[in-house]
């Protein structure tokens, strides 16, 4: 059956998937970009040029590279070089400003920076001001094109030894307290993650994935991590700017296989010329993020007959996966996010650990080899979702008698915007650095394509304060794109508890109502 | 053309760079490569074209070679609106 054969493979670091692969398929295809076509062999040669890089920069293991490119043969290669040379990826988000990137640097220390040509202006500000990390190894724009097509490539025998429960990768992830989290995943947590995945879709070696999202976020980094296990080959166009272009990619290509979030198939059905096309070669789609509306289920299966749509839910902290609802259940199951992927053990828990009964609402709590290692330097923050019983998602949901997950609602009042984790506290914190504004909040308010969108209120410490148009460039000039808000509102006060803090909910609820 | 080439600039300035920036966009500069719009201002940007200038983009026009700069916009208006 497909994806039986994963079981049984004896990777032991993340680095592993590429180079068994490239020694059983060298001459496959690994990745098409911009007409580009990059063979297994040729991927895992950039990859230990960019390993042998590292180690003569005399890193000890377990340092922290950085990673900031939109080009995937460059943030590939860096990604497995870094952990081939015993350190750990930080594949950074490419809407950054030099704020973001700053912390980002800082908070993990980083020692190596490679960075696209694009993103040099942005580093330079950042370097010129100081980021408290040491850069050892910095390669940004020529000389990181130079190291992946003439430098030297590293001995595999001769690189450090690391094992399955060393760390491989940090992604930061938005939470409930402004700054985001970097997310420790070792090598195990990647490897069982990925394996579960590849055995429940069937992905094997003639699977052509066409990847939107991007490689940063987990739900893109499983995409390509699952693909390049099995040797398949990955499409890469992460710019959904112009569907239409994916769609051509599609064609051209015959993908089997593509991975979405909600606003992703939203735009493809409402501005892209999809419909006017059959995919007889797409044996899977994807979506994670959020269920999927009945609605939205029947117009993707109508628009694709023979393929099968999976509905997956997880989070970073998860590695990302944690449940999967079969295909077969997609239409009599509406809503619901289905049932823990092999490995996993999903339960309902109540406030003190006990479980709920079936039919009433429980946080979600994880255990796999799956779950994250903790949060990077953020040992208190750790405590609060790693528990004895496990990882507490902040997921409410029910079950029902045939042990079908549906998720309620949050916990947290993070926004879940396109492909985007928003703490409302950081644009929050970001509007009153203002002079002028008094009180900010940010909610998420339904979207029919991005599933949220951002809207910021705010109040003014003299009526005739500052106007939205200067709000707006304040927030444009200090957070990445992704986090500056839809919609901004200026209001006289917020609905209040009776201690004075503003009700969020009320707020979401008037403006709903309005 | 020239005066297309005008409000198209106006209107990306007011509504993506919130006034800021203008003068380092070049009129042959790609949205995409800057930065400038993302997969939902397209949207955006394709509401306000139809407003404005009385024609609808057809799904399989919404393709960068007719949006994805000033210079690009502007050709793409001025075709539609000739015919």
């Amino acid at each position: 059956m497909r994806g039986d054969h994963v079981k049984g493979q004896s990777w032991t670091t993340v680095s592993d998937l590429l180079v068994y692969t490239a020694c059983k398929y060298p001459g496959k295809t690994a990745l098409i970009y911009k007409g580009e076509e990059i063979s297994y062999e040729q991927l895992l040669v950039k990859a230990l040029r960019v390993a042998c890089w590292l180690k003569e920069k005399g890193l000890s293991p377990g340092f922290r590279a950085a990673i900031l490119t939109d080009n995937p043969i460059e943030y590939l290669s860096a990604y497995f070089g870094s952990i081939l040379a015993g350190g750990i990826s930080v594949g950074l988000n490419i809407q950054t400003t030099p704020r973001a990137l700053s912390y980002f640097l800082q908070d993990t220390g980083a020692q190596a920076f490679m960075a696209n040509k694009r993103f040099e202006a942005t580093l330079k500000q950042v370097l010129t001001k100081g980021t408290g990390a040491e850069i050892i190894a910095l390669a940004s724009g020529e000389e990181l094109t130079d190291i992946l097509e003439t430098g030297d490539s590293a001995e595999l025998h001769l690189l450090p030894w690391r094992s399955s429960c060393d760390l491989a990768q940090i992604i930061y992830t938005s939470g409930t307290t402004g700054k985001p989290k970097g997310v420790c995943l070792r090598n195990r947590n990647l490897i069982a993650n990925t394996m579960s995945i590849i055995e429940y879709l069937g992905i094997d070696s003639s699977d052509r994935v066409m990847a939107v999202l991007p490689f940063f976020y987990s739900y893109g980094n499983s995409i390509m991590l699952t693909h390049i296990a099995m040797g398949s080959t990955l499409v890469v166009n992460q710019n959904f700017v112009y569907p239409n272009k994916i769609v051509e990619d599609m064609l051209k290509y015959r993908v089997t296989a593509f991975s979405g979030v909600p606003s992703t198939y939203a735009i493809l059905l409402k501005r892209s010329n999809i419909s006017s096309y059959s995919f007889p070669d797409l044996r899977y789609i994807t979506q994670a993020g959020a269920a999927m509306a009945p609605s939205m289920a029947q117009r993707l299966q109508k628009l694709f007959p023979e393929t099968k749509i999976y509905i997956m839910y997880g989070q970073t902290e998860a590695s990302a996966r944690l449940s999967y609802l079969p295909s077969e259940h997609l239409l009599h199951k509406p809503g619901s996010i289905g049932i823990p992927i092999p490995g996993v053990e999903l339960r309902l828990l109540d406030e003190d650990g006990r479980p709920v009964p079936v039919g009433e609402v429980g946080e979600i709590v994880a255990r796999g080899e799956n779950i994250m290692a903790g949060y990077w330097n953020a040992p208190d923050a750790t405590q609060k979702v790693l528990k004895p019983e496990g990882l507490r998602t902040g997921d409410l949901a029910r079950m029902d008698q045939d042990g079908f997950l549906y998720i309620v609602s949050r916990k947290s009042d993070i926004i879940k915007s396109g492909s985007h984790r928003i703490a409302p506290k950081e644009i929050e914190d970001v509007a009153m650095e203002l002079r002028g504004v008094s009180e900010a909040a940010v909610v998420g308010m339904p979207d029919p394509i991005l599933g949220e969108s951002i809207w910021l209120f705010i109040t003014l410490e003299h009526r005739e304060g500052i106007d939205k148009k200067s709000v707006m460039r304040h927030l444009r000039r200090i957070l990445p794109a992704y986090k500056v808000p839809h919609e901004l509102r200026i209001v006289e006060d917020f609905p209040r508890t009776s201690t004075g803090k503003i009700q969020k909910n009320q707020l979401k609820q008037l403006t709903a109502l309005n | 053309m020239s005066d297309i080439k005008i409000k198209i600039r106006e209107f990306i300035i007011e509504n993506f760079l919130f006034g800021e920036g203008g003068e380092e966009l070049k009129d042959d500069d790609s949205f995409l490569d800057k930065g400038v719009i993302d997969s939902t201002g397209v949207l955006e940007l394709v509401e306000w074209i139809e407003d404005n200038y009385q024609f609808k983009i057809e799904d399989d026009e919404l393709i960068p070679e007719n949006l994805d700069s000033i210079n690009n916009l502007a050709a793409f208006i001025a075709k539609k609106t000739s015919k």
